[in-house]
C-alpha cells in the first residue's frame, strides 16, 4: 500500500522526526553566537523597528511642537491623541470587524491551504502537476484591476456591505497553497505517511495526525502572514463595506480628511491598529518557537 | 492543547460566519427599510461639514433615513465612485464629485440624472455663482449636479521674507506686485537677486491657475484638442522661463519636501484658494504665525481651484428623494451652517453676503478678515472654462509633470514636446 | 516531535486494528467492502482536499479573470454609455506605446535590484537566526516588523529619507562631502530608492520563510558533516542550500512574480503624483501604467490588455527562474 506516496523527498529520507536523536554531543551551530551575530541582528532590528519608533514618537507630541521641532525622545500626549482617534473613528467597531475578518481568514487559509498542499506534495492524482501550476499561475494574475468584475459578483450574490464579502474571497489563496506543499515536500517523510497508513488510518487521520504536527511551524507563518495581509487590506474593504461598518484600516483612512493632515493624529491611530497585530505575533510567534524547539538540543 | 486550540478556532470561525450573516441581513442596498423609511445614502470625502445637517433633516423629514458613508481623501473616493460606475451598481444615491475628477465625470453625464428634471423645481440656477453652474452643466443642456463649495484665489505671500528683499509687503504696496503675471515674475526676479532664494513653491502651482484664466482650456467645445494654438504655449514659456532664472522652489505639491518647505521658509508666494490658509497653517506650525499674510490681489483677476458637486448617479433606487436631499444640502442656509462647521467656502451667491461669513478673520494670517476677502474673490471669477472629457488626466498626468521635469533639468523645448504628444495620447 | 508521532500512531491503531491482521480476523467479503473503501479514498480525497481552492477560485477569481480578457478587446471606459468592439487593438497600440516599454524596462530593473540582493541577505540573515540565540522568538519576530508597519507612516519616512532638499539620507551624503543625489529625477536613483523600499519591506518576511525550511532540516545530517570535519561554510554549501531547494524556488518563484507585479513602493515613492511614476515615468513600472490606464484615464480595455501581457510575461519569467533556481540549488547536492 505504498502507492499514495510521492517521490522519495531527497533530502529528508531516513531523518524525519521520529528519528530525529537528541545528540548528546554540542554540535557547532548550536554553539552560542558570537557578538557580530547580535551585531548584525541588532542593527537590523533597529532599521525594522524604526516606523514603529518613529509613528509613536511623532505620536505622543502635540502637532505644534512636532512641526517645530522634530524631538528624538516621547512626549506625553499619545494618549490625548488616541482620544482624539477614539472621538474621531469607530475604533472598537473597527477592531471587532478587522479581527474577525482577519481571523476567519487566517484559520481558514492555514487550514484549506494546508490540506491542499498535503494533497499536492504527498497524494498521487490524476492532474496532480497541472493543476499546481494552476494554482502557481493565478499568483501571476495582477489584481488591481480585478475589483470590477470582483465588485459586480459581489453585488450580484448580495454580499456588498458585509464582512462576507471581504472575507470570502480570502478563504484560501494560492500563496498558502504554494507554500505549503513546498514545505511539505520536505518536511514530512514519506515513510511516516505510508506508516500510518499501515496502521489503517483513513486520508484525513494521516493529514490530522501525521501531516499537521509536522507542518506547524510552517502553518504559524503562513498565519502570520495571512493575518497581515487581510489587516493593511485597504482598497477592497473600502469598496466593498459601507462606511458605517469598517475594518481597521478603512477606518483610518478617515484620519486624514481635510486639506492639511495632522500627522499625530494619523499615526495615534496606525499605532493603535498595530497594538493587535503585535499581539498576534507574540502568540504565534511562540507557536512558531515552540513547534520548532521540540526536539532540538538545549544549548 | 491542540484540541483546545482547535476548539478555540472553530469558535471564532462560526462567530465569523454568524457575524457575517447577520450583517447580511441587517443591511440591504438603499431602498426602503421594513418601517416604510425612505433610505437614502450619501457619499462625501474629506469634511462636508453635513454631519448634523443631516440629523436635522431627518427630524424634518420623519419619513426619510439618511446614511453618511465619508472617506477620508479624495483620491480613495473617486475610485470608489468609478469603480462602481464600472461595476454598475453600488454608488450612493447622492455621490459628491470633486471639481478636479468632474471632466471625467461629465464624460459620463449618462450615468447621472438631469438635475434640471428630478430636482425640486424650486431649485433656481441663480442659487449659485454663475460660473459654478455652467461647470456642471452639459453641452445638451442637462445639469449633474449642485454647487457645494468653491475654492476662490488669492494670493499668499511671506511678509517678513519680501521686506528682507526690499519688497513692499503690505496690503497696499503688493497690490503692484500682484496685478498681471509680467509684475509677479518681475517681481520674482527681484526677489531672487536680492536673496538668492525661490520665489514660488513649484511651476505647477502657477501654471494651473494661469491656464484657468484663459478663455479656452485644452479642449474647446466641440472635445477638439487646442493645447497647440491656445494661449497655454505662451504661459508654459512664461512659467518655465521663471523657472529659469531661480524662481522655482521645485518642490512638488503635497510632497513630504514641500510640506517641509513651510517650515523651511522655502519660498516667499504661494498661489492660495480658501482652503490653502489652513494648509499653510498646519504645515508652516505656528513659529510663522503673523508672518504669512494673504491678499484680495491676484495676477490676471482671480480663479477658482477645487470645491465640490452633489450629484445623483442613475444606478440609484430613490432618485426623486435623492435630489431633494442633495438640494437641501446645497441651499445656502445649509451651507452657510456646514462653513462654519468644516470651513467649506459656500458656492450660493447668497451665501456669500451672508454675515456670518463676511466677518470671519483668520488670526494666523495677522487677523485678516479672509471672509470678505474670498468673497470678493468668487465675484472676481470669470465664465466657467470649458473643461473636455480628458482635462484633469492632462493636468495631472500631462503638464504637471511636464513642467516638474523642467524644474529637474529637461530643457522646455523637450517637455513642450513631451506635452503635445501626452495630451494628444490621452485625447485620441 | 517524538511524541506526537506515537501518539498519532497509537491513535490511529484504535478504532480499528492495522490492516495486515486483516486476513486473519474478517471475513473476505469485509476485507473487500474496506479495501473498496479505502481506494475510495485515495482516489478521492486528494481531490477533496484541494477543492477550496479550486471552488473558491471558481466562485470569486474566474469571473474577474474571463472579465478582463472579455473587455480587452473592447474600447472599454469605465462607465461609458457605448463600449465598441475593437478585436485586438489594444494589444496592438500596446506592443507599439512607448510609456509601455519604458514600464516594462522600469519593472525589469526595479525587480533586478531587489529581488536577488533580497534573497541573498535573506538566506545570511536566515542562518544567522538560526543559531542559538539567547530570546528567538524576540529576533525571528523583531525582522519581520517591516511587513506589519502601516504604508501610512512608510510613505511620510521614505519621504524624509529620500527627499531631495531637505532628506536625511542626502544631508548624510553631503555631509561626508558628496553631490547631493536627486532620488526623484534620475531615473537609476529612483529605481535604487524604490528597491531599498522593496527591500526593506521584505528581507526579513523571506528570511523567515527560509528559516522555517532550515529548521526543517534534521540535525544528524549536520552533526555527520562535523564529525568529517566539514567546516561551517562547506555545511552551509552543501548541506543547508541544497535541503532548502523546495523553499529557495518558492521564494524565488513568488519573489519574482511579486516583483514583477510592483505597484505600492513605486506609488509611495511619489504621493503627490498619483500613478505617474516621476515626471517623465522614469519609475513607473507596468502595474503602475495599468492602475494609471485603467483608473485615472479610464481606460479599462486598455489596462485590461496590459494585464494579460503583463500575466504571460510572468508566467513565462516565473518559468525560466524556476528552471534555473532548481538547476542551481541541486548543482551543490554533489
Amino acid at each position: 500500500m505504498a502507492t499514495i506516496t510521492d517521490r522519495p523527498a531527497p533530502t529528508a529520507t531516513g531523518n524525519g522526526p521520529a528519528k530525529r536523536k537528541r545528540s548528546k554531543a554540542v554540535s557547532l551551530s548550536e554553539r552560542r553566537p558570537g557578538f557580530t551575530v547580535y551585531g548584525i541582528l541588532i542593527a537590523f532590528i533597529l532599521g525594522s523597528a524604526f516606523p514603529f519608533y518613529w509613528s509613536f514618537l511623532v505620536a505622543s507630541h502635540d502637532d505644534a511642537t512636532f512641526t517645530a521641532d522634530a524631538p528624538l525622545l516621547p512626549g506625553g500626549r499619545f494618549f490625548v491623541n488616541a482620544g482624539r482617534v477614539l472621538d474621531t473613528i469607530p475604533f472598537w467597531k473597527a477592531l471587532g470587524n478587522s479581527v474577525i475578518v482577519s481571523g476567519t481568514v487566517t484559520i481558514s487559509v492555514v487550514v484549506l491551504s494546508t490540506l491542499a498542499g498535503f494533497a499536492f506534495a504527498k497524494l498521487r492524482f490524476k492532474g496532480r502537476g497541472p493543476l499546481m501550476v494552476f494554482v502557481v499561475a493565478t499568483l501571476a494574475v495582477p489584481t488591481q484591476l480585478g475589483i470590477i468584475p470582483l465588485y459586480m459578483v459581489m453585488a450580484e450574490y448580495g454580499w456588498s456591505g458585509t464582512l462576507g464579502a471581504v472575507i470570502v474571497p480570502n478563504l484560501v489563496t494560492a500563496f498558502g497553497v504554494f507554500w505549503m506543499r513546498q514545505y511539505i515536500a520536505d518536511a514530512v517523510p514519506d515513510e511516516l505517511i505510508e506508516a500510518a497508513r499501515m496502521d489503517g488510518c483513513s486520508m484525513i487521520r494521516t493529514f490530522w495526525h501525521v501531516c499537521l504536527p509536522a507542518v506547524r511551524p510552517a502553518a504559524a507563518m503562513l498565519g502570520i502572514f495571512t493575518f497581515m495581509m487581510s489587516w493593511n487590506d485597504f482598497l477592497w474593504p473600502l469598496i466593498v463595506l459601507n462606511a458605517d461598518n469598517p475594518t481597521m484600516q478603512v477606518a483610518l483612512e478617515k484620519l486624514q480628511s481635510g486639506y492639511y493632515v495632522d500627522k499625530t493624529l494619523v499615526l495615534a491611530g496606525t499605532t493603535m491598529a498595530t497594538v493587535p497585530i503585535l499581539i498576534v505575533f507574540l502568540v504565534l510567534g511562540r507557536q512558531i518557537v515552540a513547534g520548532i524547539m521540540q526536539g532540538a538540543v538545549k544549548g | 492543547m491542540r484540541y483546545r486550540r482547535a476548539g478555540l478556532a472553530k469558535v471564532l470561525a462560526c462567530t465569523a460566519v454568524l457575524a457575517a450573516v447577520a450583517t447580511a441581513c441587517g443591511s440591504g442596498g438603499s431602498g426602503t427599510s421594513p418601517d416604510g423609511k425612505v433610505e437614502l445614502t450619501i457619499a462625501t470625502f474629506n469634511e462636508f461639514g453635513y454631519e448634523e445637517l443631516l440629523k436635522e433633516y431627518e427630524a424634518a423629514n420623519p419619513n426619510v433615513k439618511v446614511t453618511q458613508r465619508k472617506t477620508g481623501q479624495a483620491a480613495p473616493h473617486h475610485q470608489n465612485l468609478f469603480t462602481k460606475l464600472g461595476a454598475g451598481s453600488g454608488l450612493a444615491d447622492v455621490e459628491a464629485v470633486e471639481e478636479g475628477f468632474l471632466s471625467q465625470v461629465m464624460a459620463k453625464s449618462g450615468q447621472f440624472e438631469n438635475l434640471k428634471e428630478i430636482g425640486p423645481k424650486d431649485v433656481r440656477e441663480d442659487r449659485w455663482l454663475q460660473w459654478k453652474v455652467d461647470a456642471v452643466t452639459t453641452k445638451d443642456d442637462k445639469l449633474i449636479g449642485y454647487g457645494t463649495d468653491i475654492g476662490p484665489l488669492a494670493m499668499c505671500y511671506r511678509k517678513d521674507m519680501l521686506e528682507a528683499a526690499g519688497l513692499p509687503s503690505d496690503a497696499e504696496g503688493v497690490k503692484a506686485l500682484f496685478a498681471t503675471w509680467d509684475s509677479y515674475f518681475q517681481a520674482g526676479d527681484t526677489y531672487v537677486q536680492k536673496t538668492g532664494k525661490p520665489w514660488f513653491d513649484s511651476a505647477a502651482q502657477i501654471f494651473n491657475p494661469m491656464h484657468n484664466q484663459e478663455d479656452t482650456g485644452y479642449f474647446d467645445r466641440d472635445d477638439k484638442l487646442v493645447i497647440e494654438t491656445n494661449g497655454d504655449k505662451k504661459i508654459f514659456d512664461q512659467v518655465t522661463g521663471a523657472v529659469a532664472r531661480g524662481q522655482s522652489a521645485k518642490l512638488s505639491a503635497w510632497s513630504p519636501e514641500w510640506q517641509k518647505g513651510f517650515k523651511e521658509s522655502a519660498f516667499a508666494t504661494k498661489t492660495c484658494p480658501s482652503w490653502m490658509l489652513g494648509v499653510i497653517e498646519g504645515n508652516a506650525g505656528p513659529e510663522h504665525k503673523g508672518k504669512w499674510a494673504v491678499t484680495a490681489a491676484f495676477p490676471g483677476g482671480g480663479g477658482n481651484w477645487g470645491g465640490s458637486f452633489l450629484t445623483v448617479p442613475k444606478q440609484g433606487k430613490n432618485k426623486a428623494e435623492a435630489a431633494k436631499l442633495a438640494a437641501w444640502l446645497t441651499a445656502p442656509e445649509q451651507q452657510i451652517k456646514a462653513f462654519k462647521a468644516k470651513g467649506t467656502f459656500p458656492s450660493q451667491t447668497e451665501a456669500l453676503i451672508s454675515p456670518e461669513l463676511l466677518n470671519q478673520t483668520s488670526e494666523y494670517f495677522g487677523g485678516e478678515k479672509v471672509g470678505m476677502l474670498f468673497s470678493e474673490q468668487a465675484n472676481k471669477v470669470a465664465a466657467a472654462q470649458y473643461k473636455g472629457p480628458k482635462d484633469g488626466e492632462i493636468q495631472d498626468n500631462v503638464v504637471s509633470p511636464a513642467l516638474t521635469s523642467v524644474e529637474q533639468g529637461t530643457s522646455p523645448e523637450e517637455a513642450w514636446k513631451q506635452v503635445i504628444e501626452g495630451a494628444k495620447k490621452a485625447a485620441k | 516531535m517524538t511524541t506526537e508521532l506515537s501518539v498519532a500512531r497509537g491513535r490511529g491503531a484504535e478504532p480499528r486494528p492495522p490492516r495486515r491482521d486483516d486476513n486473519d480476523d474478517i471475513g473476505p467479503g469485509k476485507l473487500s467492502l474496506r479495501y473498496r473503501l479505502n481506494r475510495l479514498d485515495v482516489k478521492v480525497s486528494p481531490y477533496l482536499y484541494i477543492a477550496p481552492f479550486f471552488v473558491l477560485f471558481a466562485v470569486v477569481g474566474l469571473f474577474p479573470l474571463l472579465y478582463t480578457a472579455y473587455i480587452s478587446l473592447f474600447e472599454w471606459e469605465l462607465g461609458a454609455d457605448e463600449q465598441p468592439f475593437i478585436g485586438i487593438e489594444n494589444y496592438t497600440a500596446l506592443l507599439a506605446d512607448s510609456q509601455f516599454w519604458n514600464a516594462m524596462v522600469n519593472t525589469f530593473s526595479i525587480f533586478a535590484i531587489s529581488t536577488f540582493p533580497q534573497v541573498v541577505i535573506a538566506v545570511l540573515l536566515a542562518a544567522l537566526l538560526n543559531t542559538a540565540l539567547r530570546g528567538r522568538t524576540g529576533w525571528r519576530m523583531g525582522v519581520l516588523l517591516p511587513y506589519v508597519a502601516s504604508l501610512v507612516a512608510l510613505t511620510i519616512i521614505f519621504g524624509d529619507l529620500f527627499g531631495v532638499q531637505y532628506g536625511t539620507i542626502n544631508n548624510v551624503i553631503e555631509f561626508f562631502g558628496f553631490d547631493r543625489i536627486d532620488w526623484q529625477a534620475e531615473r537609476w536613483w529612483s529605481h535604487v530608492a524604490i528597491a531599498t523600499m522593496v527591500n526593506w519591506r521584505w528581507t526579513g518576511y523571506n528570511a523567515l520563510i527560509v528559516l522555517a525550511a532550515m529548521q526543517a532540516i534534521p540535525r544528524d545530517v549536520y552533526e555527520a558533516a562535523w564529525v568529517d570535519g566539514a567546516s561551517k561554510v562547506r555545511q552551509f554549501l552543501s548541506i543547508t542550500l541544497p535541503m532548502l531547494r523546495p523553499t529557495l524556488i518558492f521564494v524565488i518563484v513568488t519573489s519574482t512574480i511579486g516583483g514583477l507585479q510592483i505597484f505600492t513602493e513605486p506609488l509611495l515613492f511619489s504621493p503627490s503624483a498619483g500613478a505617474n511614476g516621476g515626471a517623465t515615468n522614469q519609475y513607473q513600472t507596468v502595474v503602475l501604467y495599468m492602475y494609471q490606464a485603467g483608473f485615472q484615464s479610464q481606460d479599462l480595455g486598455y489596462a485590461s490588455a496590459m494585464a494579460w501581457v503583463l500575466f504571460i510575461v510572468i508566467i513565462a519569467i516565473a518559468g525560466i527562474n524556476f528552471l534555473l533556481t532548481r538547476r542551481l540549488a541541486s548543482s551543490g547536492e554533489a
